[in-house]
């Protein structure tokens, strides 16, 4: 393959696009409205409930006790927002660090496991065999929870840092196994090598054809990425003590998690702090609405990815 | 031959040599301490001025015992008990952390010798808080012979309470102090049932058990345990005794009848607390709880003790703290503690915060807390020796002598002071406290029927190797009967 | 030795390129890896830290596993292998059913708006799942049993009748990970070449035969490594959904206890960094075996997609 060939790929992809958006290979009707009715009642069941967590959070926590939970409170409130609100500067620090960490992160993972894939995606490459095995087998085996953080605190340094919340988990074997099937299937071969008889190095190859071409895998990818730091808590147990570095997520467990110990070990604390302690727990709406603040904005992220799934399809392979 | 002689002169002159210098650094130590600072750890919501007060205590700290303070606070439940365990196993150093039998998991850790023993630093360092920490405390938290951690000195026994909801109490005239057993509560459980809707009559969740004179060893979810009046030591399985057995069928009966909500096998949450809308509940309690209780729900309770107030191995390991091996100076540590028992200002320091900014002295030993307390909120119960702290202004003048008059009313359960170890049984043992978690709650709260379900629990434990278990408790509670002649 | 040199440089491209992760995978996967030995150890702490605790702890060979296969260990590795199979069949029946039809919903706008939508289960964690779902299967206040009440029928006691808890997980699983599953193989669906549909179109395929033809050929390749990695986890299961779901009722742990809830169970005070590292392993080492036979086997019938 030539550069004009593989431009001519890239123009067969496009006009193969403006086929694929014309309306006539579509579903019939009947076909179509059963797929909005399946559709439409799984996604029914899927919002229904986070809707019902964001009325709950705007329930008068008086109304909540008495009655449960209602998809028509007697009484709406504010109160919930507000007591967070109320209480500082920390959510707004949250949400800086969970923003910083799940941008620097994602990008972090997307490069370093865009390459790792794309390497062992090749079949010229004679070692896939092995650095595929290495990376499956840290998806099956751990040392466990000691040594690794043993790993991260001493040998490493992470602790109290912010690094502690992203190194962590910007690679994943089983990410690694997706890209690299997206590579495999979608990438032919032939215009790999044509790159490389036209003297293009694996770097630009990756960056210039491979990627673009793979745009779906990357962007899924990506997504998981976001999604995964922005719900992870459990680095910041182990690592954080410093609250500025606490992500959103962590405070959200960190009241669910002592909310259920206090009911689960109180009788053994002081009864009379145990009931001071319960007393001055947040409210269930409280916990409703930090469910709604520390998952919110994530929902506006996959609209944005979708855009790029979209855009894969339109945007060229190789820009010359 | 001769390199042999050659050698143990050179040992012994090394020894010597040793010896010496050990002599010469405790003089040296005694003349004036070296500048340390502790690394202590300790429970409950982080509070923002933390750094403030840890700056604060390190100043008086230094005048007393040259020493600086880094006080560091993580939350109740998988905070505190994740990290701790993590700061634990990798074996990072700290001198001091508060323990119990539900944080920190005292009696693996203690087990796997991450605490140092303190019974000697304790003669050399502690004698002031050794006199002051009652005697039962420093006796029940022996585990083989050592003493892991230092009891927090405060309330001893367990006493479990009837609350009531004074509101029912005063429209009913009913005489509480009347009310001790289930049969006792039943009239008026079935009166409020009756005549007030909406009104649970028994508030509980799924942790409610009813009282049972026994005394459980080991995890207080396991069934195994001796007889309160116990004479022989015979290790029992209580599902299976006489006692349990009526207890369960009342609280069956009451289930039946609706005085306990349908579902409070998987309730976990205390919203009667907040809507006053129950009649009735079982707790422990403490000298003054009462006033307490109403001062925080916002609506007046009345209570009456079910039994006499108990001292369990459960209860004294309730609030400790222990020193670390990898502490770098546990003579310091214990020093520090020594103040934390016996030095109001310390005492008062770490549980009030700073005088003038978190409270204000309104009299001898008694304190107005200022709006800035908010930012410096501690458990006292989790902070030392509880007879030290100011009291508030509402608190009654005997505050602490009636603590102590409780402590000494408390009558000791047969097994104080017997540490039940399960690794040479540890496999049955997890086993029996799945089946134990599977039984519990729905047996105690009346939820499934007693006649039925007792024998399931109890054929389903022996198929996990419970009698294993059992065996193993009384070949150990046998040995330790024998070396302390009990 | 010449001929090793000869192929670094050959592949020094691509081996520079796997440079990062590799560090990484050292580094947080690999070194940590000695603690495996912990499973054969009784652990003991050290007051030199963890490196001196491990070496001068006792080796006891295999007694930290022997609790994995007491009394109900058959039970609960029957729940677990069983429920893991399940999931992994209907999760790839609907990720796979929902990913093609939503590509193929003519209305785009209406397309995303299902799709953010299924995306929204995956970021309830389970606690709040787990209240929420009380709302409706609560005794008393719960939705289902008002509804049981007005059409005059006797309540059901939800968390002690184990009968349609295996249903509810399936449910509940499925509910949380279809939107999330489904995602690859959208993102597959739309790297299909269209040459094939238009082709397809020209021969007069039927939009059912199309999919029967080409989407499904074409997934594959997904379908298969997905399905292998997960075989990898069958002896492992989401922690929340076994425990906060069915809020730990005692009456549903014949159907709701599986290896990591019976871990958490028996060691939650008295717990054992041997014995859980023992559960790991042994989890690690089922799940591993699978993975390699399965792999096995697909080399011998189509190499292609194989996993390496």
């Amino acid at each position: 393959m030539t550069r004009s060939e593989i431009n001519r790929f890239h123009n067969d992809d496009l006009r193969k696009r403006r086929v694929g958006g014309n309306r006539f290979n579509s579903l019939p009707l009947g076909g179509e409205i059963c797929a909005h009715l399946m559709v439409g009642l799984f996604s029914f069941l899927c919002v229904f409930p986070f809707a019902f967590v964001i009325i709950i959070s705007f329930t008068d926590e008086k109304m909540l006790v008495e009655n449960g939970y209602r998809l028509f409170p007697e009484k709406w409130s504010l109160a919930a927002y507000k007591y967070i609100v109320s209480s500082g500067e920390q959510l707004l620090q949250s949400y800086f660090i969970t923003i910083f960490i799940t941008i620097v992160g994602t990008l972090m993972g997307v490069l370093m496991m865009g390459m790792f894939s794309y390497a062992i995606s090749r079949s010229t490459f004679r070692y896939k065999n092995f650095f595929t095995f290495m990376a499956v087998f840290t998806m099956l085996f751990n040392g466990g929870l000691v040594p690794y953080y043993m790993v991260c605190t001493q040998l490493l340094h992470l602790r109290d840092t912010i690094w502690a919340l992203i190194l962590p988990l910007c690679v994943n074997a089983f990410y690694i196994v997706v890209l690299r099937t997206f590579f495999k299937t979608m990438v032919p071969e032939s215009v790999i090598e044509s790159a490389k008889i036209d003297g293009a190095n694996e770097l630009r190859i990756f960056f210039q054809i491979a990627a673009p071409i793979a745009k779906p895998g990357i962007v899924t990818i990506a997504l998981f990425l976001t999604l995964g730091y922005w719900n992870d808590w459990f680095q910041a147990l182990l690592f954080i003590e410093n609250n500025k570095l606490y992500p959103v997520q962590y405070m959200l467990k960190k009241l669910e998690s002592s909310i259920e110990f206090i009911y689960m070990y109180s009788g053994y604390i002081d009864p009379v702090k145990r009931v001071e302690i319960i007393a001055s727990l947040p409210t269930e709406a409280v916990r409703m609405a930090m469910v709604v603040l520390a998952t919110g904005p994530i929902i506006f992220a996959y609209p944005f990815f979708q855009k790029y799934y979209v855009r894969g399809l339109t945007v060229g392979a190789v820009k010359e | 031959m001769k390199s042999k002689v050659i050698l143990s002169i050179v040992m012994v002159g090394l020894l010597a040599l040793s010896i010496g210098l050990a002599g010469f650094g405790e003089a040296r130590a005694a003349a004036k301490l070296e500048p340390y600072e502790i690394i202590m750890y300790v429970i409950g919501t982080p509070q923002k001025d933390l750094d403030l007060v840890s700056a604060e205590l390190s100043k008086y700290l230094k005048e007393k015992i040259n020493t600086t303070i880094k006080l560091r606070q993580f939350d109740w439940g998988d905070e505190y008990n994740q990290k701790m365990q993590n700061i634990i196993d990798s074996g990072q150093p700290f001198d001091i952390c508060f323990v119990a039998s539900w944080a920190a998991n005292f009696l693996r850790n203690a087990h796997n010798g991450a605490f140092l023993p303190l019974e000697n630093l304790i003669e050399k360092y502690g004698q002031e808080m050794k006199a002051v920490i009652h005697p039962l405390f420093l006796e029940g938290i022996r585990m083989k012979g050592h003493i892991y951690a230092i009891p927090n000195n405060k309330e001893l026994g367990k006493q479990s309470v009837w609350r009531f909801n004074k509101k029912y109490v005063d429209k009913y005239n009913i005489d509480i102090t009347k009310i001790k057993t289930l049969e006792d509560l039943e009239p008026y459980l079935k009166l409020i049932k009756k005549n007030e809707s909406g009104v649970i009559p028994i508030s509980a969740d799924r942790t409610f058990n009813p009282y049972l004179p026994f005394d459980i060893i080991g995890e207080s979810r396991t069934p195994y345990g001796v007889y309160l009046d116990t004479k022989d030591y015979k290790v029992i399985n209580k599902f299976e005794a006489p006692e349990t057995k009526e207890t369960l069928k009342k609280m069956r009966q009451f289930y039946k009848a609706g005085y306990i909500r349908a579902d409070v096998a998987t309730t976990i949450k205390g919203d009667d607390e907040k809507t006053g809308k129950w009649f009735v509940g079982k707790c422990d309690t403490q000298p003054l709880a009462d006033i307490m209780w109403s001062q925080t729900l916002g609506y007046p309770v009345v209570s009456t003790p079910i039994h006499e107030p108990i001292v369990y191995n459960e209860s004294i390991t309730g609030s400790m703290f222990a020193v670390s091996v990898t502490s770098q100076n546990p003579e310091r540590a214990v020093m520090f503690l020594n103040l934390l028992n016996t030095d109001p200002k310390v005492r008062n320091m770490i549980d009030h915060g700073i005088e003038g900014r978190h409270y204000k002295l309104v009299g001898d030993g008694v304190i107005e807390l200022l709006p800035e307390h908010r930012d410096y909120d501690m458990p006292s119960f989790a902070l030392g020796n509880l007879f030290l702290i100011y009291r508030y202004q509402q608190d009654p003048p005997d505050k602490w002598e009636q603590f102590k008059k409780f402590n000494a009313q408390s009558k000791k359960a047969p097994t104080l002071g017997f540490v039940f170890d399960p690794s040479p049984v540890q496999t049955e043992y997890a086993a029996v406290c799945n089946v134990a978690d599977e039984f519990n709650a729905m047996l105690y709260t009346g939820a499934v029927d007693p006649n039925v379900y007792l024998q399931k629990a109890s054929k389903k434990l022996k198929a996990a190797g419970g009698d294993k278990v059992m065996a193993e408790m009384q070949r150990q509670i046998d040995k330790w009967r024998a070396e302390n002649s009990k | 030795m010449h001929n090793v040199i000869r192929n670094f440089k050959k592949n020094k491209e691509l081996l520079f390129m796997v440079l990062p992760v590799t560090v990484w995978l050292i580094l947080f996967s690999y070194l940590p890896m000695f603690g495996i030995v912990i499973a054969f150890k009784d652990y003991k702490i050290h007051k030199n830290g963890f490196l001196y605790s491990l070496i001068y702890s006792k080796w006891v060979g295999l007694k930290n596993f022997e609790y994995l296969f007491k009394t109900d260990a058959w039970l609960i590795t029957r729940n677990t292998i069983l429920y893991n199979i399940v999931f992994i069949v209907t999760g790839l029946i609907f990720s796979v059913t929902f990913a093609i039809l939503l590509c193929e919903v003519a209305n785009r706008r209406l397309a995303k708006f299902y799709q953010t939508t299924m995306f929204l289960p995956h970021f309830l964690s389970w606690v709040v799942v787990g209240y929420f779902f009380y709302g409706f299967l609560s005794i008393d206040k719960g939705f289902f049993n008002q509804i049981l009440k007005i059409m005059g029928k006797e309540p059901v006691l939800w968390y002690s009748d184990p009968s349609p808890w295996p249903f509810i997980l399936i449910f509940m699983n499925l509910w949380k990970g279809t939107g999330y599953g489904s995602v690859v193989y959208m993102a597959a669906i739309m790297g299909i070449d269209k040459t094939y549909y238009e082709a397809a179109m020209l021969d007069g395929a039927s939009k059912w035969q199309q999919i029967k033809h080409i989407t499904l050929p074409m997934l594959k390749p997904v379908m298969i490594i997905l399905t292998v990695l997960a075989l990898g986890r069958i002896f492992n299961s989401d922690f929340g959904l076994f425990y906060q779901v069915p809020r730990d009722s005692g009456a549903l742990y014949d159907v709701t206890n599986v290896i990591d809830t019976f871990v958490f169970r028996g060691l939650r005070t008295f717990s054992n960094i041997g014995m859980t590292a023992a559960a790991g392993f042994y989890q690690s080492i089922m799940g591993f075996l699978l993975v390699l036979i399965s792999n096995y086997i697909i080399n011998k019938i189509d190499s292609e997609n194989a996993l390496f």
